[in-house]
């Protein structure tokens, strides 16, 4: 097993719970790697924001993406070789602001990628506007007055979108967090995981969470259940809210074919272009 | 226009045993189904024409009265029969028998065939005894295939090693899709039509990621949203090809007519500096072979391509000479052995590529980054990544000089510079008018081959191109010394008829 960290220097302030995604992350390559999922073949994308720094942090192949792109980097990456599995890490800005179409498309068509959610409920990187998933009334830099927008709910959002594997997890809780990486990687399928994320600047919610977070007991029986849940607000529940067997995108569209494995080489693909032009 | 069913359309043929390389607009035989059309077109008939018109439909017409529309109506959806009559009409007159017409039909159309075959025999007795034969054509020497231009873009990628197409509709560029989408299963691609032009190119740069070779095709307004994606392609190394098939603008402009508006769009397509490789396709023939190039190209040069083209190349028919031996197949530069770094600074500045699977870290990066790929803000690495890239530049220009970038087209006579379609418009206008005149069409845009049009420099020159602010003849101007006489421009929507332009060539001359 190859090291999984790098020697770029961390600039995440002190305290801040992106390292527990960090942390468990690297925990849950290793739990995937003793269960047969080579490192090689994990593959990972990131957005911009401070979450997305994680990218320089793992010494894992991939794509430091554009802000609320990265979902359709990792979508395209996987779309050509679906052997690979592929992650990508999102702010919450990033997944459901600049990057809300790809989210609910990804899901609707049940794209084999996971996508992991640091919600930290700011723009931290551009010092800690509203999000599109912040509670009305945020004051921040942009919204001094108070948004007036009332939040998305995301895991609510995602479900009706067509997500086939929808979680919750929070920073301090490395365990959980690990478990839930694990399985979200391991379905077959897309993957939502909202990672409840404070942001020691700009969004301290560690008293908060540490006070209402919950586990749930066991995964939830209905998407009905699933918006429920996901949408009470004296109670953060963590765990998975929502798990179903699809068929994938590729295995709609190809089967099992590999676009890059199973590739033509010239000399099949000009006889063919000759037939269909009927020339010599 | 944006029809479906409504308003007016129609389609050009012209044919004949010599190679043409336009449609004229003055017809031997024009054939209209409502009084409409007949408007229309009445003054693009030919001296010795023949109108054939819809004797069903009420209205002052001279011509030929066919009864296409009570013909029609002995079959169950007569107004979906019409166009096969029109169809049987222009095969009595040019010649062609009824076995061949059947088989045609036979061919074209999926559904009612027999009833069409029907119709259509009815109205050639109809036709036959009053202009059977008017306009014999001679049978060619060689059989030689039909495609539309984005079909030639489509095969001509295929043939130089594409694996996947990602594309949002947008006329003039949706049929590429419908036909990638329609022979996908056949060459193993990936063809693939995502939530909008900005998910098609940041999917196709992830595609790029893992070696596929990946394309990806819109108009204006779609290429524009990519915009952010083309810049992104430039600062991680992404080959990615872009098909840009340019309508009038700007905004919705006209959809389905021809412009070359976008030039400069293309040229600088995408915030910050980095090498862009730009080119265009005179003739259809040349959109095939051009394809595969540039799909060799954007990998070797690891940057964003773009193949620009027009409406009027890419939804026109053509009969082509394709030898398929002369493709060139996309090979990239692969990492050998020894340490990985993904950025390697080389002396062209060219990092060798290695794909997922692999025990080595690639690592691609939209944040300025060192070789590594990791994020950077170090004064000496920011500098020293803008050289590495740029210096692509100059290795692109290196190996373009060997190859052709400039198709030159007779030896005497004053010269024309004109680029993409526009260069089958002028071809025949000279051809038509008896113009002797020397041709020059740069195939590449970026880099503009300065090497070979400095053979012009100081030269007086007529520019033809379809643009209202002349932004070809101010390329060439910003470029090089060439001398520009005359620019002629047009930019109703239409492509240069030829006749017309041979008139305006000769006054310029
Ligand atoms: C197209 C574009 N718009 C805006 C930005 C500026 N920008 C960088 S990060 C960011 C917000 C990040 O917020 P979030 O995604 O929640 O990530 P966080 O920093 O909170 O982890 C923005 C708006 C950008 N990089 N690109
Ligand atoms: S600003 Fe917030 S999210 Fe960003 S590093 Fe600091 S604590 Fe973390
Ligand atoms: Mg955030």
């Amino acid at each position: 097993m190859v090291k999984l960290g790098t020697s770029v220097e961390n600039t995440w302030c002190l305290g801040c719970g992106n390292f527990g995604i960090l942390n468990a992350f690297k925990k849950a390559i290793v739990e995937l790697e003793e269960k047969g999922i080579s490192q090689k073949n994990i593959l990972i994308a990131s957005g911009i924001g401070c979450s997305a720094k994680i990218f320089d942090y793992l010494n894992l192949s991939g794509i430091y993406s554009l802000h609320g792109r990265d979902l359709a980097t990792i979508e395209g990456i996987q779309f050509v070789n679906p052997n690979l599995k592929t992650i990508t890490f999102s702010g919450d800005g990033n997944a459901m602001g600049e990057g809300l179409t790809h989210l609910l498309f990804a899901a609707k068509r049940n794209a084999d990628v996971t996508i992991i959610m640091h919600n930290n409920g700011v723009y931290a990187l551009t010092t800690g506007q509203y999000t599109p998933i912040t509670e009305r009334g945020w004051k921040g830099p942009s919204t001094p007055k108070g948004s007036v927008e009332g939040p998305f709910n995301a895991i609510s959002l995602v479900l009706e979108a067509g997500a086939t594997f929808v979680a919750r997890s929070y920073t301090a809780k490395i365990q959980h967090l690990t478990d839930m990486i694990v399985q979200a990687i391991e379905h077959k399928g897309f993957s939502f995981l909202e990672v409840l994320q404070p942001c020691v600047s700009y969004n301290n919610t560690y008293k908060l969470y540490n006070d209402i977070v919950e586990e749930l007991d066991d995964i939830l029986k209905s998407i009905e259940e699933a918006k429920l849940y996901a949408k009470n607000k004296h109670k953060l529940f963590i765990g998975i809210f929502y798990r179903t067997e699809k068929p994938t995108f590729c295995e709609l569209l190809y089967g099992d074919h590999n676009p890059v494995e199973k590739r033509q080489y010239r000399d099949e693909r000009i006889n063919k272009i000759k037939k269909i032009l009927n020339i010599e | 226009m944006s029809l479906i069913k409504g308003g007016h359309n129609f389609s050009v043929v012209s044919t004949s045993t010599r190679w043409i390389s336009s449609h004229y607009m003055k017809a031997d035989l024009i054939v209209n189904l409502d009084k409409r059309s007949y408007d229309n077109h009445i003054d693009h008939l030919s001296e010795g024409g023949v109108m054939v018109y819809n004797s069903d439909i009420k209205g002052d017409m001279d011509g030929i009265g066919i009864s296409l529309t009570s013909e029609a109506k002995k079959y169950p959806n007569p107004n979906l029969m019409l166009g096969v009559g029109a169809i049987a009409i222009l095969g009595a007159t040019i010649g062609v028998n009824k076995t061949e017409l059947n088989a045609l039909i036979k061919n074209e159309y999926s559904k009612g065939v027999k009833e069409n075959i029907s119709y259509a025999n009815i109205i050639y007795d109809i036709v036959y005894p009053i202009i059977g034969g008017k306009f014999q054509l001679e049978g060619g020497s060689k059989k030689r295939p039909n495609i539309l231009g984005n079909q030639a873009i489509a095969l001509g990628a295929i043939a130089g090693g594409l694996d996947c197409y990602y594309a949002y509709p947008m006329t003039p560029a949706t049929s590429i899709l419908h036909y990638l989408a329609a022979i996908a299963d056949d060459f193993g691609l990936a063809v693939i039509h995502p939530e909008n032009e900005i998910a098609v190119i940041n999917m196709a740069i992830g595609s790029t990621f893992t070696g596929a070779r990946t394309m990806v095709g819109s108009s204006g307004g779609g290429f524009a949203l990519m915009a952010e994606g083309i810049s992104l392609g430039g600062i991680i190394e992404s080959p990615v090809l872009i098909i840009l098939s340019m309508r009038p603008g700007p905004a919705t402009g006209v959809p389905t007519y021809t412009e070359q508006g976008d030039l400069n769009f293309a040229l600088n397509a995408g915030h910050g500096e980095f090498l862009r490789i730009v080119a265009s396709p005179g003739t259809i023939e040349e959109a095939f072979f051009l394809t595969a190039q540039m799909l060799d190209l954007v990998w070797k040069f690891q940057t964003p391509g773009i193949l620009l083209t027009e409406k009027h190349l890419s939804e026109s028919s053509m009969t082509v000479d394709i030898n398929l031996n002369d493709t060139i197949w996309a090979e990239p530069l692969l990492h050998k052995d020894g340490e990985y770094k993904r950025y390697f600074d080389t002396e062209d500045g060219i990092s060798p590529l290695l794909f997922p699977p692999a025990k080595e870290i690639l690592k691609w990066n939209s944040y300025e980054h060192d070789e590594f790929g990791f994020t950077t803000e170090d004064p000496r690495w920011i500098k020293r990544m803008h050289d590495k890239r740029n210096k692509k530049f100059k290795s692109l220009e290196n190996y373009l000089m060997k190859k052709k970038t400039v198709n030159i087209f007779g030896d005497k006579g004053p010269i024309i510079i004109t680029y993409g379609s526009t260069v089958m418009s002028v071809l025949e206008a000279l051809k038509y008018g008896n113009i002797e005149a020397r041709v020059v069409q740069p195939i590449f845009l970026s880099p503009l081959p300065i090497w070979v049009l400095e053979k012009y420099k100081d030269q007086e020159v007529i520019v033809i191109e379809q643009s209202a602010i002349g932004q070809f003849a101010n390329l060439l101007k910003e470029n090089t010394n060439i001398q520009l006489k005359k620019v002629i421009k047009q930019y109703n929507g239409r492509p240069f008829d030829p006749i017309k332009l041979s008139k305006k060539i000769k006054d310029a001359v």
